[in-house]
């Protein structure tokens, strides 16, 4: 290790390091805008000149690495002299138009010209002009003011594996902007506007917005996926204005993916503003004091037996503390062990075998993904599900990883090194047990990826969305799990089993026991509750007669909808939520929650790390934090909740299950990840059944609406992912032909009694006989056509 | 007087293998062969050869720089000949191609490469032809191949056309243009001799630099080195333009005073010795001699730096007293303003405003404020850039100034040239 002395200050680093590296490590500040840590050197902008005794003239420290015995003086006389100079040059074309740049007050090159620019300007000459560019909704540019330090460039390229901007002629010509007059098509474009050292782009929601010394921040979480990535939230007059990246080395570095950044202008609306109860007479919502209608809630649920009682919750609203009084409240108030968040999940036979938390989460860090060597992608699209973990997917396959994917799809990667392995619905199974039989057998020819996978030493295989909510969930993990213990690849050093639950919250649903089977903490129960779909076919058939909801809707979320609108009108619903929604719509009581954001809150990660959020903006004047609702509404039974602090609400929590002590624990402040016994191996694996003949649909989460949030946020309605509109069904052009389908044709869905219309979308990424729709859209509800039981449904399509 | 790389290019279709064979090409390959690469390396250092594409930098100690590891080695040749005035390498080019290919063998088998590339500016078009044919001549003769004169040695050569960017003579620029990139030259470290072309060590050197090789390897490097003076061994060829009476190229030994290159071998200065202004003595970047100087200064490395300046690439660009040195220095500024790649802030920003100044004094619209403004930018430029464009941008002006501050101060005072 090389020691050297900087401004006095002696430091030991790894070889090769350089001295800006050295520099940060000692706390020394030396001044820069090309440098940035996650990007590769680019040492254009000369602003970090040092002096190294012995040199003849100064050195950028961002490139120069350091070497045994070197003297570095960061502010010497040579060194300021340099700076100033450098400083004169970025400026004398700055168009230093600081009053009207969103940039302002928090702009490098204004820092530094306070420092080393000249106070009145030696260039009398013409200024340059650029031309702006349109790159789509989220960011303005003001090419102007650019000083050519290719941060953005880098950035597309090596970040976002989505080389869409460059640098075009040369000189005093040198024009950068993107390729083509396209908007960018990168998830991770706002980034752009964060890593701009000065206001040439600029985040285009936030244009004009607010000065950025006027904001308040507050530290926050991202709920908008289970990545967690760590953010500050800026706000003024209790709107929130834009939200920020915070520096976080083990789970986002320093970036935000755009439903992180932009989702924040779907947080006002269709709010639910206050208390309403269903008017006996006009059989309509009607507003009520918090009052009446806690007393309301009341009468309802001790109406019914407590086994007529189910409770359903969010996993991507809620907090932590929400979801442990929802339990709780059902549990041990009312009485009832009907709860689930699992509206998405089609096979709950998991729920007979004792699994624990290493079985149903991340057990590989984020922060060694990237030194993965074989990847394994089994039904999950990480590029478009938790975008800052596909990052870390990039960067293995960057160091030459390779990787497959089992999907039912061509997927939608930046990966550099990924083959794909297109599976048809139903099938994975049997693949997968192909592979296991391939693995086993020494003799003959062996795919690339069986052959990968033995040699692998230090494979990942992720199941993602499609794994977790597949009709054959189980027999799939199971197989993950056999084929990661083939190559000794669940030991305490190299842990490769993950199940990549990438919604919000959902980590904390399954710590805290908001399912039928197990309490907080992991605790199997004796007597399992019903599950989300037994608990909606109960409510369907008169034997459940009272849902109480904590921010979801089954009739948008859950498998089967047609079952999910029945359920909601045949029971009594009590709905306790943030946002207007067709469930609350159909409630006899509702009762106002708040927003991730509106309020302080736990929030527990894909890894298993459990994070606190702080709040940043008051909700709605009547709204109250959801815990608080279940705690008063408590207050009208024998035995309440016991706690009337979020503190004393968190001890407990923390008693049930201590990765949930976090006390001390700031905001921003890091918990441990991955604290878990080892992962369950050698169950029995399933037996092989085959995919169904036909039209398979397969409807997917749309990934920039996947939350209530982020669904009205219209920030985010402009974004697409680089495919067909939001809401079509998606259908290969051969199969298209034969049902003579066109491309934007409506077209009716039909699946045995049941049908749909929507509109159709070629797409050549889809394989035959295969359709893929989105969740959730209310114009067209492709849910309508699932039977929870049923598997994929079968379809037939008929233009009209 | 000897002459080495000039020394066949009087014979009639030089450029073939015939010819070139006939007299004597390729045996210093055949020798070569018989010896070891480190051999070769050291005989190269003996004959103290320096770059002879500006830099000068001693090409046998840059050949002992590649490391001695398994990763694929690369020769590159610098042909892309961009700075104003020089155009020494071309008659290479066109008439003894294959004295170069056979200095390109030698290196390439000295430091373990088995690649070539030959980078020739791309205006250079008969001349890629022309070089193009030697190669598959050289290849049909076995010379080129998997298994060069039978001994099991490989070496393959090919020709790269550039897109006529001055800065893709800048050896790194040079580099990333054959990689395919945008010519930008990289920072260094990394060097080339450790990361070059696609990340292996790379040796880069200059056409006329590979073209000497073979005679150093037949006659040996003490040979080489009694021709010329001290640190500055060999021959040199001048590319003389500008006023004198017989412009062209001139291979002559290394500290030849100045006067005589030009009075005796070019045939003089137009109207004779006392019209002479001044002379840049080393390509546009070198700032230019005035006539005292000229009287005494002796063409080598040294004697050239001691005064002032710098032999770079031997491109002798001869003022007269008809010429305006502002006029002059507005054009090579405009040149460095069109040429810089944009990348580093202090080029990109200051050669756009060094030439804006110029043309402004040039124009009559200079203040007396801007001939210190100008030296103050350049020193800014100086020393603080990526590649040596930079710097190549700020001499001529810096040293103009120096040697004829009165002619910008006339140009600023009266609004026009000193001279008529
Ligand atoms: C802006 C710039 C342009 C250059 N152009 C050339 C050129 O056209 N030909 C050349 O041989 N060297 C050129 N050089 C020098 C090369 O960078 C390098 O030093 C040379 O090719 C090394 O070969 P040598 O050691 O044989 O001289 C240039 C350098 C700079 C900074
Ligand atoms: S737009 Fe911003 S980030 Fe991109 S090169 Fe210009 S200043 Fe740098
Ligand atoms: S990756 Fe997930 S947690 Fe991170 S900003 Fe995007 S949505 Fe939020
Ligand atoms: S000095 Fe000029 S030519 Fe060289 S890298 Fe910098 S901008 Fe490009
Ligand atoms: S920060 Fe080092 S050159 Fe830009």
């Amino acid at each position: 290790m090389p020691t050297l002395i900087i401004d006095g200050k002696e430091i030991s680093v790894q070889p090769g390091a350089t001295i800006m590296e050295a520099a940060r490590l000692l706390g020394v500040y030396i001044p820069h805008f090309c440098y940035h840590p996650q990007l590769s050197i680019a040492g254009n902008c000369r602003m970090c000149l040092v002096e190294v005794e012995k040199m003849p003239r100064p050195v950028v420290s961002c490139a120069m690495p350091v070497s045994e015995g070197m003297v570095v003086k960061t502010d010497s006389d040579m060194v300021r002299k340099g700076r100033q100079a450098v400083m004169e040059f970025l400026l004398i074309n700055h168009p230093l138009d600081c009053p009207v740049c969103d940039q302002g007050g928090e702009c490098t090159l204004q820092d530094l010209a306070m420092k080393y620019g000249p106070d009145r300007s030696r260039y009398h000459e013409h200024k340059r002009h650029e031309r702006d560019y349109d790159l789509g909704p989220l960011l303005e540019t003001e090419m102007n003011r650019c000083i050519h330090c290719t941060r953005c460039i880098r950035f597309t390229d090596e970040v976002a594996g989505a080389p869409e901007m460059g640098a075009v002629y040369r000189g005093d010509h040198m024009q950068v902007g993107p390729y083509t007059s396209r908007p960018l098509t990168s998830e991770l474009t706002g980034n752009l506007a964060e890593l701009c050292p000065v206001g040439a782009l600029n985040n285009k929601p936030f244009h004009f917005q607010a000065r950025g010394w006027e904001l308040k921040n507050s530290d926050g979480i991202c709920a908008h996926c289970a990545v967690g990535c760590h953010q500050r939230v800026d706000h003024l007059n209790n709107e929130v204005k834009r939200v920020m990246s915070r520096r976080c080395p083990e789970i986002n570095q320093t970036w935000l993916c755009d439903k992180g950044r932009f989702a924040y202008d779907g947080l006002t609306r269709e709010r639910l503003q206050q208390p309403m109860v269903r008017s006996e007479e006009s059989n309509q919502l009607v507003p009520a004091s918090w009052a009446v209608a806690l007393d309301r809630a009341a009468d309802l649920l001790k109406r019914f037996k407590p086994e007529e009682v189910a409770g359903l919750a969010s996993e991507s609203g809620q907090g932590a503390e929400e979801l442990y009084a929802f339990q709780e409240f059902l549990r041990h108030v009312v009485g009832t062990p009907h709860l689930d968040h699992r509206l998405r999940q089609r096979d709950f036979s998991a729920d007979e075998v004792p699994l624990t938390r290493a079985d149903l989460s991340m057990n590989t860090p984020l922060s060694q993904l990237g030194k993965a060597d074989v990847i394994l992608l089994i039904g999950f699209e990480p590029r478009y599900e938790t975008p800052l973990l596909n990052l870390r997917l990039r960067q293995a396959t960057l160091a030459g990883a390779r990787a497959f994917a089992v999907h039912p799809r061509q997927l939608q990667h930046n990966l550099a090194n990924l083959t794909q392995l297109v599976v048809r619905p139903g099938d994975e199974v049997a693949f997968l047990d192909g592979l296991l039989q391939e693995l086993g057998s020494s003799d003959g020819h062996r795919s690339a990826l069986a052959e990968a996978w033995q040699k692998a030493k230090q494979p990942v295989l992720l199941l993602g969305n499609y794994a977790i909510h597949h009709p054959q969930a189980e027999a799939i993990r199971r197989c993950a799990v056999a084929l990661l213990e083939r190559v000794g690849a669940l030991s305490t050093q190299w842990n490769g089993f993950n199940r990549v639950a990438g919604r919000g919250n959902a980590a904390a649903a399954q710590d805290l026991g908001v399912v039928p089977h197990r309490d907080p903490g992991y605790r199997r129960l004796e007597r399992h509750g019903r599950n989300a779909q037994q608990i909606l076919q109960g409510a369907a058939n008169g034997e459940i007669r009272l849902l109480l909801l904590l921010g979801c809707d089954p009739s948008i979320e859950a498998v089967d909808t047609s079952l999910a609108r029945t359920a909601l009108a045949k029971s009594v619903v009590i709905y306790i939520g943030a946002q207007q929604t067709p469930a609350a719509e159909m409630a006899a009581v509702v009762l106002p929650g708040l927003a991730n954001g509106e309020r302080p809150a736990t929030l527990t990660n894909l890894e298993g790390r459990a994070q606190r959020s702080d709040m940043a903006v008051m909700g709605p004047v009547q709204a109250k934090e959801d815990w608080r609702i279940l705690r008063s509404l408590s207050d009208r039974f024998a035995k309440p909740l016991p706690y009337n602090t979020r503190e004393a609400l968190q001890a407990r929590m923390a008693a049930a299950d201590h990765r949930y002590a976090l006390d001390g624990l700031e905001a921003g402040e890091l918990s441990a990840a991955c604290d878990h016994k080892p992962v369950t191996a050698g169950l029995p694996l399933a037996t092989v059944a085959t995919s169904k003949d036909g039209l398979l649909l397969v409807v997917e989460p749309p990934f920039f609406q996947d939350d209530a949030i982020a669904r009205r946020s219209t920030i985010l309605a402009q974004l697409t992912l680089g495919r067909s509109a939001l809401g079509t069904l998606r259908i290969n052009p051969e199969d298209a032909g034969k049902a003579n389908i066109g491309d934007g044709q409506r077209v009716r869905m039909i699946c045995g009694e049941r049908n749909v219309e929507c509109i159709a979308s070629l797409d050549a990424n889809v394989p035959a006989q295969v359709v893929f729709g989105d969740m959730g859209q209310r114009a067209a509800l492709l849910q309508d056509l699932c039977d929870w039981d049923g598997g994929f449904p079968q379809v037939s399509l008929v233009g009209l | 007087m000897t002459k080495i790389v000039y020394k066949h290019i009087h014979l009639e279709n030089s450029h073939t293998l015939a010819v070139y064979k006939s007299a004597g090409g390729y045996q210093a390959l055949e020798k070569a062969l018989t010896l070891s690469g480190d051999d070769i390396i050291d005989e190269v250092k003996r004959s103290g050869i320096r770059g002879r594409g500006g830099a000068g930098f001693p090409a046998g100690l840059k050949w002992s720089f590649i490391p001695k590891d398994d990763r694929a080695k690369y020769l590159v040749c610098n042909a892309d000949e961009g700075e104003p005035g020089t155009c020494k390498d071309r008659d290479i080019l066109r008439y003894v191609p294959h004295q170069l290919i056979e200095g390109m063998i030698i290196a390439g088998y000295a430091v373990r490469a088995e690649r070539g590339y030959i980078y020739i500016r791309g205006e250079f078009y008969r001349e890629a032809e022309r070089v193009q044919a030697a190669i598959d001549e050289a290849y049909a003769a076995g010379y080129l191949g998997d298994n060069v004169m039978g001994r099991g040695v490989r070496f393959d050569l090919a020709v790269h056309r550039g897109g006529g960017a001055y800065v893709c003579g800048e050896e790194t620029g040079l580099i990333e243009s054959l990689e395919g990139k945008k010519g930008q030259p990289r920072l260094k470290p990394p060097f080339p001799a450790n990361i070059g072309l696609y990340g292996g060590p790379t040796v880069i050197n200059n056409v006329e630099t590979l073209t000497s090789v073979p005679d150093i390897i037949l006659n040996g490097g003490a040979w080489y080195s009694s021709l010329g003076v001290d640190k500055s061994t060999g021959t040199k060829v001048f590319a003389v333009s500008g006023h004198v009476n017989k412009p062209g190229n001139y291979e002559v030994e290394l500290g030849i005073p100045l006067k005589v290159l030009l009075e005796e071998y070019a045939g003089g200065i137009r109207g004779g010795w006392d019209n002479l202004k001044g002379v840049i003595p080393g390509g546009a970047s070198s700032p230019v001699l005035t006539k005292t100087v000229c009287e005494t200064v002796t063409m080598d490395y040294d004697a050239i730096s001691k005064a002032g300046s710098m032999l770079g690439s031997g491109a002798v660009i001869v003022l007269d007293r008809s010429v305006c040195i502002v006029r002059a220095i507005a054009r090579l500024s405009r040149f460095y303003r069109h040429e810089s790649c944009g990348q580093c802030s202090p080029c990109r920003e200051g050669t756009g405003w060094l030439s804006q100044i110029m043309q402004r004094i040039e124009q009559g619209k200079g203040v007396r404020e801007d001939i210190d403004l100008l030296l103050s930018v350049a020193g800014n430029i100086q020393g603080k850039t990526i590649c040596a464009l930079g710097d190549a941008a700020a001499m001529p002006v810096v040293g103009a100034i120096r040697a004829f501050r009165e002619e910008f101060e006339y140009h600023v005072e009266h609004g026009r040239c000193m001279v008529a």
